[in-house]
């Protein structure tokens, strides 16, 4: 091959990459950060997990084509305010500051933060015991909120991570990671990880879809919320929730 | 210590094969890209041609003064904000002006410092002899200047292919991305991330390769 053909060659193809993103009526881009199991996770190439059949069963019930997008769980707001994606379905919580600025579905799972420590530490048995820790916590996730609201908040050594928080407590780097109690649970009973539930869940969450706070995407939030009701009535979530976690977490 | 889980990493090369193109396509691409907009800005410099030479060092101070996670974050989630239309910019696409433009601000000072490096009496005696500043460039000066820059252009680009790892988050799933979500459903990290790692050591020892084959194919004239 003549440097020409190469330089062509190269060149063609990196235009094959200039595609525009364009939003569809028919076309949900839900975005998630693929490394959350069991809501969000991958094996053998296949995007799994709880939230990956729930829209699903969503896309489906709107009739619309569910286009998924991962991403660093810190990227993936970036991706909505930029307009990239249409929502999240990555367990995202509730909170005031997020309300201010999105539009909420209505939740469509009910859980608690919980607390994990490394197999056989008994020293810290709940969220009062974090006084002093150093606690890992998910960046840019309400837990990180909640931490820093508690009274003793200046007393607790605060670490935020992109991914990997359940091994850095196993190693023993962190005393205690923060996160919901349903994959906690479910961390611990399924992989190979030394870790422990630390007391009962502190904190009552509840975690929906967030939409980006516009007159086009309100008509599709109510859309999303209409189907979400149908789902819930029809007991799809129920389903879905019992496959994953044998219990209903989508219901208070 | 528990014993390594072989299957597991056996079964993650094919998969993780999958998306090497990707990583190999967003580093070709940036690389051609860099090389034509570094030697734009090496001439700049090297003729400090008014007003285009103060731009040059500004950019050039900019592109290496910062870092490259920052550059592409800066691109990807915060100039949208400003500008509406980049919205349709897309993550590899961003990754790969991210990557142009980082690595050009670098190759450019060494595209600089290898034509500078030319000596002075070659350009003399082409002058002597009535060539244009144009046939002087193309004939003698950069021809020279090629063979001494190879080297540290070829380290730039095995330098790309690694920072392409930074994609992911900007929601790309190339070689680290599928790496690191594969990790997360499995929990296991070390056999995840070692296999990755030889994979990535593999290809920059091929180029490795090409550079030693390269290298002694421009020194042919130099041979005695």
């Amino acid at each position: 091959m003549s440097p020409r053909i190469i330089t062509a060659a190269v060149l063609s193809s990196a235009l094959a990459f200039v595609n525009i993103a364009q939003a569809e009526d028919d076309v949900l881009r839900v975005g998630m950060s693929g490394s959350y199991f069991p809501f969000t996770f991958v094996e053998q190439d296949t995007l799994k997990g709880f939230e990956v059949d729930v829209m699903r069963a969503l896309g489906e019930e709107m009739g619309v084509e569910i286009e998924f997008e991962t991403a660093n769980f810190s990227g993936l707001f970036g991706m909505l305010e930029s307009g990239r994606i249409d929502t999240i379905a990555n367990q995202i919580t509730i909170t005031e500051e997020r309300e201010a600025k999105y539009l909420f579905t209505e939740p469509y799972v009910y859980d608690g933060a919980q607390v994990v420590v490394r197999e056989g530490n008994e020293e810290i048995e709940g969220v009062e015991d974090l006084k002093g820790k150093r606690v890992a916590v998910n960046l840019g996730s309400n837990y990180e909120q909640l931490l820093r609201e508690l009274p003793y908040a200046d007393d607790i050594d605060i670490r935020t991570y992109d991914s990997n928080i359940e091994q850095d407590t196993a190693l023993g780097r962190v005393d205690a990671f923060v996160m919901d109690r349903v994959s906690a649970s479910q961390v611990i009973k399924e992989k190979p990880l030394p870790l422990q539930l630390a007391g009962e869940p502190f904190s009552s969450i509840r975690n929906a879809l967030p939409f980006r706070d516009t007159e086009a995407d309100r008509a599709l939030r109510d859309r999303v919320d209409e189907a979400l009701a149908t789902l819930r009535d029809d007991g799809t979530l129920a389903s879905i929730s019992e496959r994953w976690f044998g219990t209903d977490i989508t219901r208070p | 210590m528990r014993v390594l889980d072989l299957d597991y990493m056996l079964g993650l090369i094919p998969i993780l094969l999958r998306y090497l193109p990707l990583t190999l396509q967003m580093a070709a691409a940036g690389m051609a890209f860099a090389l034509v907009l570094s030697c734009g800005l090496a001439v700049i410099r090297v003729l400090k041609i008014p007003g285009l030479n103060a731009a040059t060092m500004l950019f050039i101070s900019f592109f290496r003064g910062t870092p490259l996670l920052v550059q592409l974050f800066l691109f990807y989630y915060g100039l949208p904000q400003l500008l509406a239309f980049l919205t349709h910019i897309n993550g590899i696409t961003a990754t790969i002006m991210g990557l142009t433009l980082h690595f050009s601000a670098y190759m450019a000072e060494s595209i600089r410092a290898a034509i500078v490096g030319v000596d002075r009496s070659q350009t003399e005696a082409a002058l002597s002899i009535g060539m244009t500043n144009g046939q002087l460039m193309r004939r003698i000066v950069l021809p020279q200047a090629t063979r001494v820059a190879v080297p540290t252009l070829m380290n730039y680009f095995i330098d790309m292919i690694k920072a392409t790892s930074l994609a992911f988050t900007l929601g790309v799933t190339e070689l680290m991305g599928a790496t690191q979500k594969e990790a997360a459903g499995s929990f296991l990290y070390f056999e995840a991330f070692i296999t990755v790692a030889v994979m990535y050591w593999i290809i920059v020892e091929l180029l490795a390769w090409f550079q030693r084959w390269l290298e002694t194919r421009l020194n042919r004239a130099y041979r005695r």
